[in-house]
């Protein structure tokens, strides 16, 4: 199979690959530009933990062909933090001890964030609905849920220059 | 496992067309790929070819006027259709379809057309679509044609298309006056498939008696069932709860469920019988208030 | 104001930081330097000869390096009870037969893992089909196939409990009830999953990459299995995406990349799909359960007798520990006059079974638990009060098993009974239903044979006063690095952020048994204090003999600050007394040692954590579907020691509680599990969620570091039971089979209906 130029930005950073056309996102993500913290854990587009952002939108990398990702925006979970400083829903999580295995987390964190650019005045309900693709099988999801409501809350606010 | 394939993208549907008709039996589309990425990955579907039409703005788009309906082009992903403040106003059972289709990362990425091509006789889209009447607007280099949505599905994942052929749009007529469209599906969790499904739309007399009635079944057989004979039990009758049953269990006779892990065929049955009344009664209620 | 500075505050987890900005590594991320990928080839089979395996065509698809069977393999047969070699039945790689769906029987290392994929439809196996059998019951007729030489009626092992005189128990009883259960299977379902590492180098040593729980154990057993000093291996496993009782035997995974790496002197990687995870790792043990209870018309309990049979599945795993306490359980938290308990673990050809987070506990509180609320309703007796006065109580003696020290029970029924009354009458279609339960903070019987102690700790004091904590405990999300940092910190003197933990390493950490019957926060968490507590004495020494205090004055160390306890105001920075300390002794860091090994604890375990829950759930009658709407959990740990840690294991327990209660179904057909994937495997998520709020009940385990106990297991046991409980009371249907799915329901009511018109 033959492989050919792709070029993406991811966290903000771009790249110019190749790779054959049956390579996924999450692929390119983790073996090909070597982030790892974003994960695989199923064949079915059911867990989650793949999660990253598209151009703002939270979608799952192991479902997507790296290609389509051509000339888009890539953020995954090293893409939170800036400069060392960590952003509001990482912060919260600490609070919150909403991890603990921490597998989950990276996919979790991308979900939570896209979701709280688009629905920034967020309800529980509306939380919960937003992190339904992502399994966690050992938080019981609530610390995450605490964690989202924190910051929707504002509690991160004088952070967010 | 993906097995190798020569990638195609085409800048046009133009473009497409014209490489379908070159290659035919060898070739797939590939959009969202959320359905299709996952078979593919397990080896269960080989491609020589794989047209890559998600990146077609020419197709991204979401019309409507008084006559024709809604217009949704191929490439229009689910969560556009649900935050579309069109679709909201005028055709709220494909907002409420569309946010428990999936989570939001597959509706992000995934279209409602590639949805509805895949033909999973247990989608939610489709058996509402076809109690909304909608239509199907297919392309090849050829030409053009509608199949009406009711006609589309042909067996378990297969349509009425040719293999040259390419959902372009999905057409939703606009509601007739006095309509309500409801669908509710059964499963454990949330944004789970259906176990079975049902959609009903009602169109409701001025005296309150039910002019017309559209029930569609989702997973209950092998493509979505219209359920004619719930739909004979409603017509010119006013609501009672014993109509509602009798409707229900005429849903249940259409049926043609089956057995697995998740439910039995007699529980699909019963759940057919159950969402059936509950979706009438819904329809009924809001068609009532309009 | 609490006596505690670091002892249950909120404390961030101290793999926080690497956790949420994705630079934690787990094995699954782990890369080598000329690194292998390996595939493992099934068995299609439930049982079967292995008659010949050809591997010559996957030898010559370029980019495969190597194939072994379990011809490359010492033949070993293995078990983590290590200490019974009957016990000892897995080769993980058969040599002869395979004896269910899934077993490896060769593994391919290729350069990358779609080569090694290809590689594994290349092997040419030839099987002898045997006749199968897949239900324990079915398995134990004389003319079923035997799947183990010499175990008769394919019979693994048996487990016998009694106390009292249970015929005139019995006797005294003026009413008797008896039930059968069926309880389900369950799967881990860890986030990460299965993976290993190997890399084998030409000085004969070994180093493993492994998710695990246990990588002393992990490192032990390889050993054995091998042929090589355990001095040789040395097993990592700094992150773990999840255990929960799944992870602490050696699996397809570590065994097959370290049976390849030897044979190739590579690096090989082995990571198990999905599916794989589902297929061919063990699985919580199905049980089938008859219970028979009689009690006086007052509700007082007079005697028990309980006869279970549990799949087994084709090898023992921890199978004989899950049919220990499951009997064990089985008469928690209640005093029996008499009580006789016999189980039976029987192999099939199916998925091996063994401990999962509760460990044979759920299954027998879904059972114990209703047929007690059956019964009270039966009698027309109050469900909190039949329970109140048969439970344990502070110094209690299960006659023959254990002794009960701490015990807040009783506290536990107030909380429920006030929750309950404050709600009132309840909508229709909605009930409470609660159970309870208690649990192991780890186990007494060395069945690994370790000649080391339990836990062992170390402590080394740098320079600038940061402290090195080494451990063997293995932290998999629990937060047990966390929780033994805590306890150091407060010991010493000193805040968590002045704690680095080392664990999850066999070359620079002590032994430690690992992460399993909640045994961490007791035993490490022992050893940590008596290494602070140790290391502690040393700088004091040097405090006392700078102070020129007189005799009867005690110094301490809090927050960092040396002083006298009677005088707090004066005193000097710890790190000062560090300094000295280490001039004192010569230029050495302060190291502090500790340990933990139970002895004369009785039969199970050195303390018990008690606990109530009540569930309130609603039910759509016509449909069947089940919805979480509320709970409760009283709860008694003991101290708790880490906050957010303790609230986030009984949130993650009954979300996983709840999945065994009501959600987690795994069907087997001919020997074949019918939903390996998470589409059709149903685990909870996000949406389906109630609030989980725990109400802590204060006691003190004398056993236990600053009096804790376990939390964790012990939360995974009472909730199906609870769930069973609010159907019973919604509904007045009797579930005696888990997972309660809503056909279940529907099929009992329509019995129901059909028993009344009669």
């Amino acid at each position: 199979m033959e492989k050919q130029l792709l070029k993406l930005t991811v966290n903000g950073q771009e790249y110019e690959l190749y790779v054959t056309p049956k390579t996924l996102l999450v692929e390119v993500i983790r073996d090909h530009i070597g982030l790892t913290g974003t994960k695989r854990g199923c064949e079915t587009v059911s867990c989650g933990v793949c999660t990253v952002m598209i151009d703002g939108m939270a979608v799952k990398s192991c479902s997507i062909l790296a290609v389509q990702a051509e000339g888009r925006h890539v953020t995954t979970v090293e893409g939170l933090e800036k400069n060392g400083k960590l952003a509001p829903i990482q912060k919260a999580f600490l609070d919150h001890g909403s991890y603990q295995c921490g597998f989950c987390t990276a996919g979790m964190l991308m979900s939570c964030e896209a979701f709280l650019d688009e629905n920034p005045t967020a309800t529980e309900e509306e939380i919960r609905e937003g992190i339904e693709g992502n399994i966690c099988r050992c938080t019981g999801y609530n610390s995450i849920v605490r964690a989202v409501e924190a910051v929707v809350k504002g509690d991160y606010r004088e952070e967010e220059i | 496992m993906i097995h190798d394939f020569t990638y195609l993208r085409p800048g046009s549907l133009r473009e497409v067309l014209s490489m379908l008709a070159d290659h035919k039996d060898e070739c797939k589309i590939i959009c969202g790929g959320q359905s299709l990425l996952i078979v593919m990955r397990q080896g269960l579907l080989v491609t020589d070819y794989l047209i890559d039409i998600k990146g077609l703005k020419e197709l991204s788009y979401i019309t409507f006027d008084e006559k024709e309906g809604f217009k949704i082009g191929a490439t229009t992903t689910h969560r556009m259709v649900e935050t579309s403040e069109l679709i909201k106003q005028r055709c709220p059972v494909l907002v409420a379809v569309e946010k428990k289709l999936a989570s939001i990362q597959v509706r992000n990425w995934g279209t409602i057309a590639g949805n509805l091509a895949h033909g999973d006789s247990s989608g939610d889209l489709a058996p509402t679509l076809i109690a909304l009447d909608a239509k199907m607007k297919v392309a090849s280099s050829m030409g053009s044609r509608t199949v009406p949505l009711e006609k589309f599905y042909t067996g378990l994942f297969e349509t009425a298309m040719e293999k040259d052929e390419l959902v372009v749009e999905v057409q939703i007529p606009p509601a007739r006056p006095g309509t309500a469209t409801a669908y509710e599906k059964f499963n454990l969790i949330r944004n789970d498939q259906a176990i079975v499904g049902v959609a009903a739309a009602v169109t409701l007399e001025k005296g309150g008696a039910c002019k017309e009635a559209r029930v569609v079944l989702s997973n209950a057989g092998i493509t979505p069932i219209r359920a004619k004979s719930a739909e004979v039990v409603l017509i010119g009758e006013k609501l009672t709860d014993a109509l509602l049953v009798k409707a229900g269990e005429a849903a249940a006779s259409d049926a043609d469920p089956v057995s697995d892990i998740h439910a039995s065929e007699e529980y699909r049955r019963h759940l057919v019988k159950v969402l059936t009344k509950r979706m009438v009664r819904q329809a009924w209620d809001q068609a009532a208030h309009l | 104001m609490s006596q505690y500075s670091v002892i249950n505050t909120r404390v961030h987890n101290v793999d926080g930081i690497a956790k949420v900005t994705g630079r934690a590594t787990y094995t699954f991320d782990v890369k080598l330097p000329g690194m292998l990928f390996g595939k493992i080839l099934r068995s299609p089979h439930p049982h079967a000869k292995i008659l010949n395996i050809d591997y010559s065509k996957a030898l010559e698809l370029p980019g495969v390096i190597g194939v072994v069977t379990g011809k490359d393999t010492l033949g070993v047969k293995q078990g983590i009870w290590r200490r019974y070699q009957d016990l000892c039945d897995e080769q993980i790689l058969p040599v002869d037969k395979v004896r269910y769906i899934g077993e490896p029987v060769a593994a391919v290392a290729a350069l990358t893992e779609e080569i090694a994929e290809q590689a594994l439809d290349l092997i040419d196996v030839q099987y002898g089909l045997l006749p199968a059998v897949y239900d324990p019951m079915d398995a134990i007729k004389k003319e079923a196939p035997e799947i183990h030489q010499g175990f008769e009626r394919n019979i693994n092992v048996t487990r016998h409990i009694e106390w009292g005189d249970v015929e005139e128990a019995f006797g005294e009883a003026e009413y008797i009830r008896e039930d059968w259960f069926k309880c389900g299977g369950q799967a881990h379902m860890c986030m990460e999953t299965r993976a290993a590492v190997s890399s084998y180098t030409p000085d004969g040593k070994l180093t493993v990459y492994h998710s695990t729980q246990a990588p002393y154990y992990m490192q032990g057993l390889l050993a054995g299995v091998l042929g090589l000093k355990e001095g040789n291996i040395r097993v990592i496993s700094h992150y773990v995406g999840g255990g929960f009782g799944g992870k602490f035997e050696l699996d397809g995974a570590i065994f097959c990349s370290a049976v390849l790496s030897m044979k190739l002197f590579r690096p090989v990687k082995i990571v198990f799909t999905r599916e794989e995870d589902f297929i061919a790792t063990k699985r919580r043990t199905p049980m089938f359960y008859y219970v028979r209870t009689g009690v006086k018309k007052d509700g007082t309990f007079c005697a028990r007798e309980a006869k279970v049979f549990t799949n087994g599945g084709a090898y023992t795993g921890m199978g004989a520990t899950a049919l220990y306490l499951t009997g064990f359980f089985h008469s928690f938290p209640y005093r029996w006059k008499g009580y006789r308990y016999d189980g039976y673990r029987v192999y099939t050809n199916t998925l091996p079974s063994t401990s999962m987070r509760g460990f044979g506990a759920p299954q027998a509180m879904f059972c114990s638990e209703q047929q007690i609320e059956w019964i009270a309703a039966d009698l027309g007796l109050d469900s909190i009060e039949i329970r109140r006065k048969n439970a344990h109580y502070p110094g209690y003696e299960v006659p023959g098993q254990a002794t009960i020290a701490s015990c807040g029970i009783n506290q536990c029924f107030d909380t429920i009974k006030d929750w309950t009354k404050k709600k009132g009458k309840l909508p229709e279609n909605r009930a409470i239903g609660f159970s309870a339960a208690g649990f192991m903070s780890g186990g007494i019987f060395n069945w690994f044979d370790t000649p080391y102690s339990f836990s062992s700790a170390v402590i080394t004091i740098n320079y600038d006063g940061t402290v090195e904590l080494y451990v063997g405990a293995q932290d998999i999300g629990q937060g047990s690095n966390t929780t033994l940092a805590i306890i150091c910190a407060e010991t010493l003197g000193v805040k968590v952020e002045d704690i680095k933990v080392h664990s999850g390493d066999t070359e620079h950490c002590p032994a430690d048994l690992g992460a399993w019957g909640s045994r961490q926060t007791l035993m490490a968490g022992n050893a940590v204090k008596m290494a602070a507590e140790d290391a502690k004495k040393q700088l004091l020494e040097v405090a006392y003999a700078q102070s020129g205090f007189n005799i009867v004055y005690d110094l301490d160390i809090k927050n960092r600050w040396v002083h006298a306890i009677a005088r707090p105001e004066r005193g000097y920075d710890y790190a000062e007394l560090v300094k000295k300390a280490i001039r004192g002794k010569d230029g050495q860091r302060i190291v502090g040692r500790g340990y933990y090994t139970p002895h004369r604890k009785g039969m199970i375990s050195p303390a018990y954590s008690y606990m109530v829950q009540a569930v309130e759930v609603d039910i759509d009658k016509e449909t069947g579907k089940i919805k979480l709407v509320d709970s409760l959990t009283a709860h008694d740990c003991g101290q708790p020691i880490n906050r957010l840690g303790l609230i986030g294991q009984l949130e993650g327990a009954f979300s996983m509680a709840a999945g065994y209660g009501y959600l987690e179904y795994m069907p087997y057909e001919d020997g074949k599990l019918m939903n390996p994937n998470l589409v059709d495997y149903k685990v909870i998520r996000a949406t389906e969620m109630p609030d989980v709020p725990v109400a802590e009940i204060d006691t003190y385990e004398p056993e236990g570091p600053y009096g804790a106990k376990e939390a964790g297991e012990g939360l995974t046991n009472p909730t199906a039971a609870a769930i069973g409980n609010a159907i019973f009371h919604a509904l007045c249907v009797q579930m005696k089979e888990c997972p309660i799915r809503p056909e279940m329901i529907v099929n009992a009511l329509k019995e129901k209906e059909e028993k009344e018109r009669k």
